[in-house]
Order: C-alpha cells, then structure tokens, then sequence
C-alpha cells in the first residue's frame, strides 16, 4: 500500500516539475551583419547579447537584447556611420523576441516568427529557419535572419556616394543553457 | 594687353574658378542642411511609463501626405520629413487616442513632441497585455515573458540620448561633404598633375604655366574645403580609432603640409621661369613635394575606399 501511495507521489511530483516554469539563458552569442557595397563588403560583429527564455505551459518566450553599438565592423569611422543611421543613440538596444514550442528544445531545426525592435521600428519576419545542435547539457542555434535596411526605414548608408545594398543578413550564432 | 593681364592676375584666376564652383555648390551644400527635418519625442501613459508600440501618425497639413511610425520599447519615436505644418496623431490600443492640430517642423532643429496618452476606460483590462497580444509573437502571458530589466539591462541603458544622436548626425553629414569635396577635388589635382609635364620643362610657354597654376590654385581653394569638413566634424567622446581610417587620417598629415607647400614653391618657380631662368635653388623641390602630396592624397582616398 505504502508502495502505491510513493509511486504515486512520485507521479505528481514528476507532472509538477514538468509543467513548472524552465527558464533558459543565453551563455555565449555572436551576432553578425553583412553589408554589401560596390566596392565593400563588410560585416560588424557583436559578443555582446543577452537572452532570456522563459517556459510555461509548453511554450517559451525568447527575448534577446543586444546594444547597437556592440557591432564591431573593424573601423570605427564605419561604426559610427552605421550608428547614425541606424539611430543607435536615440535606440540603443536591438531586440529580438520570439515564442517557441516547448517540444522545439529537440528538434534539429526550428521556425520561428521573430519580432525584432531596431532603430525605431518593429518588424516581424515569419518563419526564420534556425539549426539545433544539442552539446552537452547546452543547446547551439545557428541561422540567418534575412532584414532588410528598409524593414527598419533606414535610409542605406553611402561611401563615395553610393549606397549599400538594402540587404543586410545578420548570422545568429548561439549558445543557450537551461537554468 | 591681355595677355599681360592675365600674366599678372594669374594668381587671381583660382579664386574665380573657386567663386564660380563655390557658387554652383552653394545651393547644393544648403540643400544637404534643409531638405529635411526631425520631429520626435516619446509617448507615455499618465504616470509617465513608456508606451511602446504605439503608432504616431504625421499628416502634412498642406499635402495630405503621411507618415506612420511605431514607438520602440522606449516609448520614444522619429520622423524625418520635409518642412511642414504637420497634424500628428498618437494611437495605442487600450488608450484613448489624441490628436495634435498642428506641429510646425523646421529645417535645421529638431521638433519635439511628446504623447500623454490616458487609458481608455471603456476597454477592460490592462493596457500592456492588450498592447502585447496584438504582436504576433507576442508572450502568451505578461508574467512568463522575460523583460530587458531580466537580462539585467537598467532603464538607463534602454535610455535614448538624443544629444549624441545629433552630434552623430552633423558629424555624419559633414563628413558626406568632406568626401564629395574630395572626389571634385581630384578632378583638377589629377589635371595640374597631368598639365605639370607641358609647364615646367624646357620647352613650355606660359599659357600651359597659367593653366597649370590655374589649375593648381583651384585644387588648392577645393582641398581647403574638403579639409575643413573633415577637421570641422564634431569627434565623437569615448570613440578609439581603428581600422582604414587611422591611414586616412596620417595620410593627411602628409599631403595637408603639402597642399600649403606646393604652391608656395609652385609661385616661386611660376616666377623664375617667367623671368625667363632656369628653376632653381628651394623652387625646384615644387614638382617632388606636388608628387608626394598628390600621391599621399591618392593613397588617402584609396584607403577608404578599397578594401586591401
């Protein structure tokens, strides 16, 4: 009888622990811009983002921030050229915030709708393809998020008086761990 | 007569030259300062909290013309438009709407404007989570969705700074003059380098001398400009330099000095060789410094322009 009543017990612990909040925490990111230019091609790089997903009820919420002025392109004439026109001082933060599936965690590959808030505006971009890779007790995203400088309003920077190209692909690198 | 005269106003001629250029750019150079202008501000409820994802819609008065934007997290919004008489509209669901009749927005100073919108008492519920289920990826709850304040970013960080973005903005806008300036520069640098082979050797007559010091002086007038822009620009604290541009800059420590000693050495053998000698004594350092001057300014342009 005694026996019952553990497993029992043990059943509605384990059912509690399942649908109790998870949270996860971004550990390590690297984020990049491409921009192509007639007589360029340039990426900035940033190290600098934090996340936080939080789970409840089979869903996760996803925000990720990351300061403008974290991207680092190697020159910084150009870095301060693409904080004006991206409004970074008035801005100062990119955010990413998306609302995954639970079950995701294992696949290989996800979707997910993005909604990103960057110089002043929001775009939504549907259906983002991301790589999953489990490594350990961590969990490795990689993908492409196809924005566009005009997404944003941003008018395209120019070097000689010619402008970049409207597409500006940013590569997500990210590692993630649940807490 | 007046060959004489232009003999003795040679010197005068790149001032004209500069006049008339100076002249065809004024209107484009007030253009880049007044084509457009800035209103902005922030919108917040009535105890003062940013509202974000409301929509501020501008209408030209005059025109009917409209733009919409969004408020970022910060609450806070941006328009660039031409000068105007605008009716600006602030909009978020669960609040109640308002309007402005008329903003005036200038050409040179940003206007701003601030929405204090108050909740409408006719929508139950609360503003932010009716505000975060219009998203489409919007957090199913607003109590599991992690906030910037979770990822330990403070308000001061998410805060806007409106001062430096204008400083951003007229070093920007500068520095866009200053590298226009240089492209019309080369123009008569690459000439008087390419006249200078028909007025300094043996045999040369003195109308390819005039159009070469013409030429010359003009290069001189246009490289004042275009060095201004860049010296002019408001530097931006707390910014090290890295990459092409530390080139570009000591580049300019080589052809600066140049620009001036060129022509000085220049007129001084523009002289002798009027007076029907051979260039001689400092004078004759005039085409090696031109060369290095023209050279270290190529190698400048270059730098910034062509990834190596």
């Amino acid at each position: 009888m005694s026996k019952r009543i553990l497993i029992a017990l043990s059943f509605v612990a384990l059912t509690a622990f399942a649908e109790g909040d998870t949270q996860w925490i971004l550990q390590q990111s690297t984020l990049t811009y491409h921009v192509s230019h007639p007589l360029h091609q340039t990426e900035g790089v940033s190290h600098a983002a934090k996340g936080k997903g939080v789970c409840h009820a089979g869903q996760c919420e996803f925000l990720i921030a990351v300061p403008v002025k974290s991207f680092d392109s190697g020159d910084s004439n150009r870095d301060l050229h693409m904080i004006q026109v991206t409004r970074g001082a008035e801005f100062p933060l990119v955010t990413v915030r998306t609302r995954l599936p639970e079950s995701d965690a294992a696949a290989s590959t996800i979707n997910a709708d993005l909604e990103i808030q960057f110089a002043g505006q929001t775009a939504h971009y549907k259906q983002v393809p991301f790589k999953v890779e489990k490594q350990g007790g961590e969990t490795h995203i990689t993908g492409t998020i196809p924005a566009t400088l005009s997404d944003f309003k941003i008018d395209p920077p120019s070097l000689l008086t010619m402008p970049v190209k409207n597409d500006v692909p940013v590569r997500v690198d990210m590692t993630w761990r649940p807490q | 007569m007046l060959k004489n005269w232009i003999c003795r106003g040679s010197s005068a001629i790149p001032s004209v030259l500069t006049f008339w250029l100076l002249v065809q750019f004024a209107p484009f150079l007030m253009a880049q300062a007044a084509s457009t202008g800035v209103l902005r501000g922030s919108v917040t409820d009535t105890s003062g909290r940013a509202v974000a994802d409301a929509v501020v819609t501008a209408a030209n008065i005059n025109t009917q013309q409209t733009q919409k934007v969004t408020t970022g997290a910060d609450g806070a919004y941006r328009f660039e438009l031409p000068p105007g008489n605008y009716r600006v509209n602030f909009e978020a669901p669960g609040f109640k709407p308002i309007e402005i009749p008329s903003v005036t927005v200038g050409g040179t100073e940003a206007t701003v404007l601030d929405g204090k919108l108050e909740v409408d008492q006719e929508v139950k519920g609360n503003p932010a989570s009716i505000q975060q289920d219009n998203l489409p990826n919007a957090p199913s709850s607003s109590s599991t969705a992690p906030s910037l304040s979770d990822l330990g970013i403070s308000p001061e960080q998410t805060q806007g700074n409106a001062r430096e973005q204008a400083l951003l903005d007229k070093r920007t806008h500068m520095l866009k003059i200053h590298q226009r300036m240089g492209l019309i520069t080369t123009i008569p640098l690459i000439a008087t380098v390419a006249i200078s082979f028909n007025a300094g050797g043996k045999n040369t007559s003195s109308a390819s001398r005039d159009l070469h010091a013409a030429l010359g002086g003009l290069t001189g007038d246009l490289y004042g400009i275009t060095a201004y822009y860049a010296i002019r620009a408001p530097r931006v604290p707390g910014t090290k330099k890295r990459g092409p541009i530390k080139f570009h800059e000591a580049m300019a420590w080589i052809h600066g000095p140049g620009m001036i000693l060129t022509p000085i050495l220049g007129i001084m053998a523009f002289d002798q060789k009027n007076k029907g000698e051979k260039v001689h004594g400092i004078a004759s350092a005039h085409n090696p410094v031109a060369i290095v001057t023209a050279g270290a300014f190529g190698a400048a342009l270059l730098s910034v322009s062509v990834k190596f």
